[in-house]
């Protein structure tokens, strides 16, 4: 053990080689909710091989050395466990819930899927054609489709540009050997955080925690990502036709990353906005609406020029995009949706915020702060999620944050990151049965 | 298993307080019998309409006063309406309870249903519906129920309405909807969380209690905890279908798509039914357990067919469908389906393994604990438990009654469900010849 600190009941130690462990007692329920962290998302990757590191996940549910493929799920399952794994811009996380006497045959599976996983080329064949569906699942739906095309438009150099699940082309060309170079790039100790939460003594847990992952060598650390995307000078703007129910415009502005300060002052700010975003990737999309206070609410919905608004600022480790979805109401003109958009920016940019505004926004954070963080494996979740990004005591330090926030640090966010030379607006339109022809000038609706 | 204070109202309403004082907070979940299979007939989405608009103006407070109310504490508020019941969801830091069950009275009391928020929501819910009739899973699962429900049948019809039906939903009809399906007497309000039980209940019988007229101040209704449940309340019948004879095939073109959704239905079984908990053990077999059960070995890890394919069933007053699902790439459909036949036929004729009873039977009975962990689950579990009449002490019976389940319970259950030769294939995607289907 090299470093050890205490801060409430949450103990983080880190492992001679490298491994950060993070330690929380929860005695809810006799429950322990074991989640192990790679810091190694899609920013990791470039064309030709997009979508790796979600492959690389899906992989890692196909045996090891040491465990049968089927008990990889099966003897969570057995344990009345709940299991999952995501891989996102930053991470890839794998957890498992179970009841608390199965504690250490989780981290025995975690070991064993850090360091010896099997990549059979039969299995990876098999594993092309599933993600391949994932990818055509999520191209059903029109509003991932516009958002996929937001990003890489608003974002030209950074690795945070192309989508998780990758590019079809790449996902057709990845060979067994490179997702097995990048399993074993990435998935060491030194690279790794392990969380468990829950119903168990933190010493013994330590113990065992040190038994199954002690004994792993520590790897090369992984290469950091050297691109910054450069300012942007001038609004861009792109234009979709797909199959879709309705008109959606989505607007996306540059973000600061999760470890500035301004952050919290934009959690004020979509507070404000929209009535503030989950800060908890896992379970807080919940397709809650903004709030019924908020100011894009009352505008546009109450307004009777959209039925649907919502925001995204997501916690990132290099600086990411704050996302402004509208479902537009048939027959309006998307025109209208963009002028109240920047109205209320401009209400924001020029400090018209009351305090009650402001009490409210920062309430409503610091209840769904506290409510998105109750159960052992949101409470794991967020602990880990924040150590990938950030630091796991920013979790713990953002509601300090969140108070502090003046109202004239919103307005001056709102000068500077949300003004219309730093926007990216994308507008998706139904296209009829047969694909549609170039766009023409004007904002003509067609319905299928 | 731990004892979970309830008490009944005199007014009929009956309240639910599991205390956890792991957090600083409270979930509540009301529960009424008013669900889309209550819609008035040519006038679907009615319940979905009368949820949307409950917290748009109750008593003498206006929209902007709950919603200011709400959004000042950080208080989550939903309401939504599902297939046999209208829940009302709400989460809250613990020191607010008393101020939101006042508002949670009004609101399901004394909505006012304001003519321009009824206009608003209507044509929020048509937007909603334009993009559900793109969406192929959702249209592969109204296919299904069109199939398998006659006209007439209350889970014939989609929990949101059609363009058409919404449309004729006028004011009135939802004030009606409200009178006529807003009771007390057999709504359920559930409460996990910091509190003291003895004195929740105290609070929601005094604010609470006066709906629909019911007696003010304490009231000196049935009281008790888990072991003694109270008796259940009297709840509306929901016909039987006639059973498929043969095998219908449905094929619902929705252009432009990457993927199709498959549903491959049959008649389920009721809530209350004997052979619930050999169901819950056949479906996981079947679609559940690991990455999706037999279904997911067979298609998605041998196959690489499809992302998802899984099978549940969803049972409820009357008989919901037990469907099993896929969505494959348009030019795999007949291999998916096949399989997705064949497999269901295997365990029809053959039967289901030792190995495979023993693990289902263990995961679903261990997962009793972590599925009541956090406050909204364990109030949401507790209220579908006593909506169905099976008591407050379900949760921890249903883990007994599956250990208690047999090889032969299982098949006699898959003999029963799942009828290869006559049951409803949906195929909702890019254009497919039906022919190639059957």
């Amino acid at each position: 053990m090299t470093a050890r600190t205490r801060r409430g009941d949450i103990v983080v130690t880190r492992l001679p080689n490298g491994l950060t462990v993070i330690l929380r007692e929860m005695r809810q329920a006799p429950v322990v909710s074991v989640w192990c962290w790679y810091r190694v998302g899609s920013r990791d990757e470039r064309p030709g091989i997009t979508g790796i590191s979600h492959w690389v996940e899906h992989m890692n549910f196909k045996g090891t050395r040491r465990i049968h493929k089927e008990d990889v799920t099966r003897q969570v399952e057995l344990a009345g466990g709940t299991w999952n794994g995501y891989t996102w811009l930053d991470v890839t996380a794998y957890f498992e819930t179970v009841q608390s006497d199965a504690f250490e045959e989780m981290l025995r599976l975690e070991a064993s899927r850090m360091t010896e996983c099997l990549y059979s080329q039969n299995e990876v064949e098999h594993e092309r054609t599933v993600v391949i569906s994932e990818l055509q699942g999520g191209e059903n739906d029109p509003r991932s489709y516009l958002e996929k095309e937001v990003t890489g438009t608003a974002l030209q150099a950074h690795p945070y540009r192309w989508p998780t699940i990758g590019y079809l082309s790449d996902l057709r060309a990845i060979t067994r050997d490179d997702l097995y170079g990048h399993y074993r790039r990435y998935y060491v100790p030194n690279n790794g955080i392990l969380v468990a939460t829950g119903d168990f003594e933190t010493a013994a847990a330590l113990r065992l925690v040190r038994r199954h992952f002690g004994g792993i060598r520590r790897g090369e650390d992984p290469p950091p990502v050297r691109t910054i995307e450069p300012p942007q000078s001038g609004e861009r703007r792109l234009t979709i036709r797909r199959p879709s129910g309705a008109v959606y415009l989505e607007f996306a502005f540059h973000a600061p990353a999760a470890s500035e300060q301004e952050f919290a002052v934009f959690l004020v700010a979509d507070g404000i906005l929209a009535g503030g975003p989950t800060v908890n990737l896992w379970s807080g999309q919940d397709g809650r609406g903004p709030s019924k206070t908020s100011r894009l609410y009352r505008s546009l919905i109450e307004g009777d020029l959209a039925s649907q608004v919502s925001t995204l600022l997501v916690p990132t480790r290099h600086p990411y995009l704050y996302r402004v979805g509208v479902t537009v109401n048939e027959g309006v003109d998307p025109g209208r949706i963009e002028e109240t958009l920047t109205a209320e920016i401009g209400r924001l940019a020029q400090g018209n915020i009351e305090e009650r505004d402001l009490t409210r926004a920062k309430n409503q954070f610091l209840a769904r702060h506290a409510l998105e963080s109750e159960s052992t494996t949101d409470a794991a979740h967020q602990l880990g999620f924040f150590e990938t990004v950030a630091v796991h005591r920013l979790f713990l330090d953002l509601p300090r944050r969140v108070r502090a926030v003046t109202a004239g640090e919103v307005a001056t966010l709102a000068r500077a990151r949300l003004d219309g030379d730093r926007r990216t607006v994308g507008v998706l339109f139904p296209s009829g049965p047969q694909p549609a022809p170039a766009a023409p000038g004007g904002h003509g609706v067609s319905r299928p | 298993m731990s004892a979970v204070p309830w008490i009944r109202l005199d007014n009929g309403l009956e309240v639910i307080a599991r205390p956890n004082g792991a957090a600083r907070s409270i979930a509540v979940q009301l529960v009424l019998e008013a669900g889309a299979a209550f819609d008035p007939a040519e006038k679907e989405g009615t319940a979905a309409l009368v949820a949307s608009l409950l917290d748009r103006g109750a008593g003498s407070l206006s929209a902007a006063a709950i919603a200011g109310f709400f959004d000042d504490l950080g208080v989550a508020y939903a309401a939504e309406a599902h297939r046999d019941t209208l829940d009302i969801r709400l989460r809250l830091l613990s020191d607010h309870l008393p101020g939101v069950l006042e508002r949670l009275r009004l609101i399901v009391a004394e909505p006012t249903f304001p003519g321009t928020e009824v206009g608003r929501q209507k044509g929020q819910l048509l937007t909603t519906i334009a993009e559900r009739d793109q969406d192929t899973a959702a249209v592969s699962e109204m296919g299904l129920q069109e199939a398998l429900f006659p006209p007439g049948h209350p889970y014939r019809h989609p929990r949101l309405g059609t363009r058409d039906s919404v449309s004729r939903i006028e004011r009135a009809d939802l004030v009606a909807f409200h009178r006529h399906r807003f009771r007390s007497s057999g709504a359920i309000v559930s409460m996990a969380g910091d509190f003291d039980p003895a004195r929740a209940l105290a609070l929601a019988a005094s604010i609470l209690g006066t709906w629909n007229g019911g007696a003010d101040g304490p009231a000196r209704g049935a009281r008790g905890t888990a072991g003694t449940a109270p008796g259940p309340a009297a709840r509306a019948s929901i016909p039987d279908p006639p059973a498929p004879d043969r095998t219908i095939v449905v094929v619902k073109p929705i252009d432009g798509k990457t993927q199709a959704d498959i549903a491959l239905g049959f008649r389920g079984p009721r809530r209350l039914s004997p052979d619930l908990p050999a169901s819950l053990v056949l479906n996981s077999i079947l679609g559940e357990f690991s990455l999706g059960g037999r279904l997911g070995k067979v298609i998605r890890e041998r196959a690489g067919l499809a992302y998802y394919v899984y099978s549940r069933f969803s049972a409820g007053l009357g008989p919901g469908p037990f469907v099993a699902r896929a969505g494959v790439a348009p030019d795999r459909v007949r291999r998916a389906l096949d399989l997705m036949r064949r497999t269901i036929e295997q365990i029809v004729r053959r039967g289901v393994t030792p190995g495979e009873l023993r693990d289902s039977k263990q995961a679903l009975a261990a997962s009793v604990p972590r599925s009541m962990e956090t406050n909204p689950e364990a109030a949401a579990i507790l209220a579908d438990a006593e909506f169905y009449g099976l008591g407050i002490d379900y949760p921890w019976r249903l883990a007994e009654m599956i250990r208690a389940v047999t090889r032969r319970d299982v098949e006699e259950a898959a003999r029963k469900y799942l009828t290869p030769r006559s049951c409803v294939l949906v195929v909702a995607g890019p254009e497919l010849e039906k022919e190639t289907l059957a």
